[in-house]
C-alpha cells in the first residue's frame, strides 16, 4: 500500500511541475489574444520578405484607422501554404484571407474551401482591375490579385552585356563570347546565360516560341506537339552543343552565379529584382526571338492575389472584405510600387505619374505584353508532373525529343483521369461499413469479456501498470486517432472532387496499389535506401564510439564535434548538400577531380547517381545518433569484463565481439528498429537533394511517392492506402527482426 | 610504447574523419558570413575581404529570433523532462515486470513510429482544432512527447536489462521499498541511458518543423524551426539569415551535448552488484 502512496506521490508531483508550466503557458496564450470587442483578421500569405515589411506597413496603417480591428499575418512557403490551407479548411478553421498565386484557385474552388467574390463585391469594384487580375473559374470571381507579373524575363549584367541579344542566334553568338575558362583550368568560370532550365515554369515559354502552347483553351494538354518537340531539342543544343549554359543549373545555382558576376545573362521572374539590385548593375529585356520561327517565347504571366476562406461569417465576414478591399486598393499598390518595384493591378495605380515615370515598370509593362495567362485549372499540376518526367529524361540523353513529347502528354491525361477519378461507392462500400460497425462491437465486446481478467492483473500488478500508464496512454491518445482516420480515408474515395463529401468505396485503392508495376520499383528503392543507410550508421555509429570511448587525449572536443551533423538543422544541412553536388561547382566534384583526376559527376541530373546523393547526405545526417546511443550502451559494460578477457589472453577482436556486441545489444536492438523504420519513412532529404523525386521522378523512395500522391495530385485515399502498406510492411519486418535478433525472448 | 602509437594512430584517423565530417558545417557557416547572400559558393575560404557578421547582427536586431529561442526553450524543456520522467518509470516497468499485456505495450509503441508522418498531419489537426489545442504549447508538446517516447520507453528498457537484478534484490533485502530500490539505485546507474533520452527527446522538439507548422499560427508563439523557415522562400531565401539562424540554433544543442556527456561515464561497475 505504502508503494502506489509514493509512486502516485511522485507521480502527481511530476504532473504538477508539467501542469503548472503547461498552466503558466496557457495564461500567458489566452492573455495575448483574448481582449474584449476586438476582432482578428488572420492573413495566410507566401510573400517574399522584402514584401511582408511592405504588407506590414499597410496593415499596421489600416490597424491605425480601424481601431478594434487586428491583422495577424502568418507567412507559409507556397506548397506549405496550400497543404496547410487545405488542412486547416477541413478542420474548420483556417484564415480568414488567403493571399496565393492564381493557380491555387482551381483546386480550391473545387474543394470548396474558397468563396465566389462576385456576391461580396460590386461589378464596380472589379471593373478597377487590369481584367487578367480577377480570377475566374466556373464562370465565377474567386481571387483579386494586388499586382501582375511573375512572369519571366531576361536579364543581364550591364557590366557583361552591352545590349540584350534580340533572337537565339545572338543570343547563342554572345553566349560562346561570354562563356569562359578564365584561369585555365578546364572548368568554366563564367558562363553566357544560366536558368532553373529543368523546371517546367522556366521551359515552357520556348514552347510558345516554336509557335504552340503547352494547354489549351479547355485546359487540357498540349504536349505532343512538334513546337514541343523543338523547344526540348533547342534547350538541349544550348548546353551540349553551344555550351552556353551549365550542365547542372538548379534556381539556387543560377541566382549564386548572376549574383557573383559569373554569369552574364539570367532567365528569372520579376520577383527577383529585388534580390539583384546594389549587387549588380542589370536590365531587363523580352526573351530573345527564335531566330527559325521569328516569334517571341511566351512566358506564363500570372496574378497574386486574396481570397476569402469558405469558413468566414457573420461581421468578420463584412470586416475582411473591407480590408480585401483597402489590400487591393490603389494607395496600397503604389506603396508596393515605391517599395518594391511591383507592377500593379489596379488601373488608377497604373495611370499615376510615378507608375508613368518608372522605367523599370515601363519595360516591364512592354514584356508582359508577350506573356499567356497562367491557367488556374487543378488540371494544370498533373500536366507539370508529366512534362518534368519527361523532359528532364531529355536532359539527361534517356530520350528522344520526339518520343518524349508524346509520352509526356500521354501521361499528362492519365494522371488527369486518375486525379479527376471518383469511385462511386458500390456494394463494397456497404460491406466495409457493415464491417467496420461489427469490428467497433466486436473491441467492446472483447474489452468488455476481459474486464475481470484485466482487472486481476492490475490489482496484481498494479506498481507496473500504474508505471507504464501516463507514456502509454499518451502515446496512443495521440497516434490513435489519426491511425483510424487513415485506416477509413485508405478506404474511401477521398480526393479533389469529393474534398467534403467522400464516401466509403472499400478495398479499391489497395488494389490499384498493389498491381501498379511502378509500386514495386519504388519499394525496392525504398528497401535498398534503408539498408545502405541503416547498415552505414550502425556501423559508423558503433565503430566510432568505440574508438572515442578510449582514454584519448581532447576526446572530449573530438566527441563534440562528431555530432554536430545531428545539431544543425536537417533542413539546411540538406540543401548544403545539395550544392555539394553541383556538378561544375559544388565541391565534391572539385574534390574528386583535385585528389583522384576523376571527371565530373552528373550527381543530380543522373538516376543512380542522384540516388547516391541522397544516400551520402542521409549517411552524414543519421551516424551522430548511433554513436550516441552505442556510447550509452558502452557505459553499462563493467571494466573488470574486459581486464578478465584480457588476463585470459583475448584479442582486441574477441573482446569486440564477445563483450561488446553482446552487452550493447539490448541498447542498440530497439535504435536499429527504430532507426530503420526512421529512415524507411525519412521524406526530407530525399525530397530536398533530389529537388522532389528529381530526375523524372526516379529518386522516390515510398514516403515521398505518398506525399506527391497526397498533395500534388490530392489524391488522399490513394495516399492512405499506400501509408497502411508502409505500415504493413514495416509491422512485419520489426516482428521477424525480433525473431531472428531473438529480441522477442527478452521482452 | 605500442599503446602511444595506437593512440596516436586514432587519433589521425578521427581527425581525418572529423574534418571530412565538419565540410559540409563550414560551408553554412561560410554562406552565413557572406554579403552576397548567395547559397553556392566554390572556394572554401570561410573569411574572405566581403564577409561580415551582418546577418548576425540582423538576426538579433531585427527579426524575433530571441523570442522564438525563448518559445523553443519552453517547449523543448517541457518535453525533455516529460520524456525522462515518463520514459524512466515506463521502461523500469517494462523491464523488470511481468504482466498480462506488456508484449502488446512494448509492440504497440513500437507500431506507433510506422505510419509516415505526412499522412498524420491532416486527422492531427482535426483533433486539435477540436480540443482547440490550435496556436497552444500543449498540444504541441503532448505531440512532440509522443513521438520521442517510444524511442526513449524501448532505450530505456534495453538500458535497464543490463542492468544486473540483484542489484535492487539486494536493497530490497536491506528493507528498501520497491519504489526507493528503483529512485535510489537503479537510477542512479542509469544516467547514460537517461542523458540519451534527454538529448533525443530535446531534439525532437527543438528541431521540429512540420507539427510546429500546422499547431502554432501565431507569430508571436512561434518556435525556432518557424521563425528559421520564413526566411526561406520557394524562389527567394535569405540564404545568409538561414545560414546564420541555422549556426546559432546548433549552438544551444551542442552546448546540451557538451553539458549531459560529462555522464556518458561507466555508472556501473561488477563491484556494485557484489556491494
Amino acid at each position: 500500500m505504502k508503494n502506489i502512496i509514493k509512486i502516485l506521490q511522485y507521480i502527481f508531483r511530476s504532473l504538477i511541475v508539467t501542469k503548472n508550466i503547461v498552466f503558466l503557458i496557457s495564461i500567458f496564450i489566452f492573455f495575448g489574444c483574448q481582449s474584449s470587442n476586438e476582432i482578428t483578421i488572420n492573413i495566410w500569405h507566401q510573400m517574399l520578405y522584402e514584401n511582408r515589411k511592405a504588407l506590414r506597413e499597410v496593415c499596421d496603417k489600416y490597424e491605425e484607422s480601424h481601431t478594434g480591428i487586428n491583422i495577424n499575418l502568418i507567412y507559409r512557403e507556397t506548397e506549405e501554404l496550400r497543404s496547410n490551407f487545405q488542412s486547416a479548411a477541413l478542420g474548420g478553421s483556417g484564415p480568414e484571407l488567403i493571399y496565393g498565386p492564381s493557380d491555387q484557385v482551381g483546386p480550391f474552388a473545387i474543394m470548396g474551401i474558397i468563396k465566389p467574390l462576385d456576391d461580396l463585391f460590386s461589378l464596380s469594384y472589379f471593373d478597377q482591375f487590369l481584367s487578367n487580375a480577377v480570377v475566374k473559374f466556373d464562370k465565377k470571381r474567386w481571387m483579386v490579385g494586388d499586382g501582375v507579373g511573375n512572369h519571366l524575363m531576361l536579364i543581364y549584367n550591364k557590366n557583361m552585356v552591352s545590349s540584350p541579344p534580340k533572337d537565339t542566334d545572338e543570343l547563342i553568338q554572345l553566349g560562346k563570347s561570354l562563356t569562359k575558362d578564365l584561369d585555365d583550368d578546364g572548368v568554366i568560370d563564367q558562363f553566357g546565360l544560366v536558368w532553373n532550365f529543368t523546371e517546367p515554369f522556366f521551359y515552357v515559354p520556348w514552347i510558345g516560341g516554336f509557335g504552340d502552347w503547352f494547354i489549351d483553351e479547355s485546359g487540357k494538354p498540349h504536349l505532343d506537339t512538334e513546337s514541343n518537340e523543338n523547344a526540348f531539342a533547342f534547350i538541349k543544343s544550348l548546353r551540349d552543343k553551344h555550351k552556353i549554359i551549365p550542365k547542372e543549373c538548379d534556381y539556387e545555382t543560377a541566382n549564386a552565379l548572376f549574383k557573383t558576376e559569373r554569369a552574364a545573362m539570367i532567365i528569372n521572374g520579376d520577383w527577383s529584382w529585388g534580390d539583384y539590385m546594389g549587387k549588380v548593375d542589370f536590365g531587363i529585356a523580352k526573351l530573345p526571338r527564335i531566330s527559325v520561327t521569328g516569334e517571341l517565347p511566351t512566358p506564363i504571366v500570372s496574378t497574386k492575389g486574396y481570397s476569402i476562406n469558405a469558413h468566414t461569417k457573420g461581421e468578420k465576414l463584412h470586416h475582411t472584405v473591407d480590408l480585401m478591399k483597402y489590400l487591393t486598393s490603389p494607395e496600397v499598390q503604389l506603396h508596393y510600387v515605391r517599395r518594391l518595384n511591383t507592377q500593379p493591378s489596379s488601373l488608377a495605380a497604373l495611370d499615376h505619374p510615378e507608375v508613368q515615370s518608372n522605367v523599370l515598370l515601363k519595360q516591364n509593362a512592354d514584356i508582359i505584353k508577350n506573356g499567356k495567362p497562367m491557367p488556374v485549372v487543378p488540371e494544370l499540376r498533373a500536366i507539370w508532373d508529366a512534362l518534368r518526367g519527361e523532359y528532364q529524361s531529355v536532359l539527361a540523353g534517356t530520350k528522344e525529343p520526339h518520343s518524349a513529347a508524346i509520352e509526356s502528354q500521354r501521361k499528362a491525361e492519365e494522371q488527369i483521369k486518375t486525379m479527376n477519378l471518383v469511385v462511386q461507392p458500390g456494394s463494397q462500400g456497404k460491406f466495409i461499413k457493415g464491417l467496420l460497425g461489427l469490428i467497433i462491437v466486436g473491441i467492446i465486446l472483447v474489452l468488455w469479456k476481459t474486464k475481470e481478467k484485466f482487472l486481476f492483473a492490475f490489482r496484481e500488478n498494479k506498481f507496473a501498470y500504474l508505471m507504464i500508464l501516463p507514456a502509454f496512454a499518451g502515446i496512443m491518445i495521440v497516434v490513435l486517432f489519426p491511425f483510424v482516420y487513415n485506416l477509413i480515408i485508405s478506404l474511401s474515395n477521398f480526393s479533389l472532387r469529393t474534398f467534403k463529401n467522400w464516401d466509403l468505396i472499400g478495398f479499391y485503392h489497395f488494389g490499384t496499389v498493389l498491381s501498379d508495376i511502378r509500386f514495386y520499383s519504388v519499394l525496392g528503392k525504398t528497401i535498398i535506401w534503408t539498408l545502405i543507410n541503416v547498415s552505414f550508421h550502425v556501423s559508423l555509429g558503433v565503430f566510432l564510439a568505440v574508438l572515442i570511448n578510449r582514454t584519448l587525449p581532447a576526446k572530449k572536443t573530438l566527441r563534440t564535434l562528431l555530432i554536430i551533423p545531428w545539431a544543425l538543422p536537417q533542413y539546411i544541412a540538406a540543401l548544403t548538400w545539395r550544392g555539394m553536388f553541383n556538378q561544375e561547382y559544388g565541391s565534391i566534384n572539385l574534390i574528386l577531380n583535385k585528389f583522384f583526376n576523376m571527371s565530373p559527376v552528373q550527381w543530380l541530373s543522373q538516376p543512380i547517381e542522384a540516388f547516391s546523393a541522397c544516400i551520402i547526405t542521409n549517411i552524414w545526417l543519421g551516424f551522430p545518433f548511433m554513436m550516441v546511443v552505442a556510447l550509452g550502451g558502452l557505459q553499462s559494460i563493467p571494466k573488470e569484463m574486459y581486464e578478465a578477457s584480457q588476463v585470459d589472453g583475448a584479442s582486441r577482436w574477441q573482446q569486440f565481439c564477445k563483450i561488446t556486441i553482446p552487452m550493447i545489444k539490448p541498447v542498440m536492438l530497439p535504435a536499429i528498429i527504430l532507426g530503420t523504420v526512421w529512415t524507411f519513412n525519412n521524406i526530407n532529404v530525399v525530397w530536398l537533394v533530389s529537388n522532389g523525386g528529381e530526375p523524372s521522378d526516379l529518386t522516390h523512395i515510398l514516403v515521398s511517392y505518398v506525399y506527391k500522391a497526397a498533395f500534388n495530385l490530392y489524391r488522399y485515399g490513394y495516399a492512405a492506402a499506400l501509408s497502411m502498406i508502409i505500415f504493413i510492411i514495416l509491422s512485419a519486418f520489426m516482428v521477424s527482426f525480433m525473431r531472428k535478433t531473438k529480441l522477442e525472448a527478452i521482452v | 610504447m605500442r599503446k602511444k602509437i595506437e593512440t596516436l594512430g586514432i587519433l589521425c584517423l578521427l581527425i581525418l574523419f572529423i574534418m571530412a565530417i565538419l565540410y559540409p558545417a563550414l560551408n553554412i557557416i561560410s554562406v552565413s558570413l557572406r554579403s552576397d547572400d548567395a547559397f553556392q559558393t566554390r572556394s572554401l575560404t570561410l573569411w574572405t575581404d566581403e564577409s561580415s557578421f551582418k546577418s548576425y547582427f540582423t538576426l538579433f536586431l531585427e527579426t524575433k529570433f530571441l523570442t522564438w529561442m525563448k518559445n523553443s526553450f519552453i517547449v523543448s524543456f517541457v518535453v525533455t523532462l516529460t520524456g525522462v520522467v515518463l520514459a524512466s518509470t515506463s521502461g523500469y516497468a517494462l523491464s523488470r515486470f511481468n504482466f498480462i499485456g506488456k508484449k502488446a505495450v512494448l509492440f504497440s509503441i513500437l507500431m506507433t513510429q510506422m505510419f509516415p508522418a505526412t499522412m498524420l498531419l491532416l486527422p492531427f489537426f482535426i483533433l486539435l482544432a477540436k480540443f482547440e489545442l490550435i496556436n497552444s504549447y500543449i498540444g504541441l508538446i503532448i505531440i512532440y512527447s509522443s513521438t520521442a517516447l517510444p524511442f526513449c520507453v524501448w532505450q530505456m528498457k534495453g538500458y535497464y536489462d543490463t542492468v544486473p537484478p540483484e542489484l535492487e534484490e539486494s536493497a530490497r533485502m536491506d528493507g528498501c521499498t520497491r519504489f526507493s530500490a528503483f529512485t535510489k539505485i537503479i537510477l542512479p546507474v542509469s544516467v547514460p541511458a537517461l542523458v540519451i533520452t534527454a538529448l533525443f527527446s530535446f531534439m525532437a522538439s527543438w528541431s521540429e518543423y512540420v507539427v510546429a507548422s500546422i499547431v502554432l499560427q501565431d507569430p508571436e508563439l512561434y518556435t525556432l524551426p518557424l521563425g528559421l523557415k520564413s526566411f526561406q522562400a520557394s524562389l527567394a531565401t535569405q540564404w545568409g539569415l538561414y545560414a546564420a539562424g541555422a549556426v546559432v540554433v546548433s549552438i544551444p544543442v551542442t552546448i546540451l551535448f557538451i553539458f549531459l556527456s560529462r555522464f556518458l561515464v561507466s555508472g556501473l561497475t561488477i563491484g556494485s552488484v557484489k556491494g
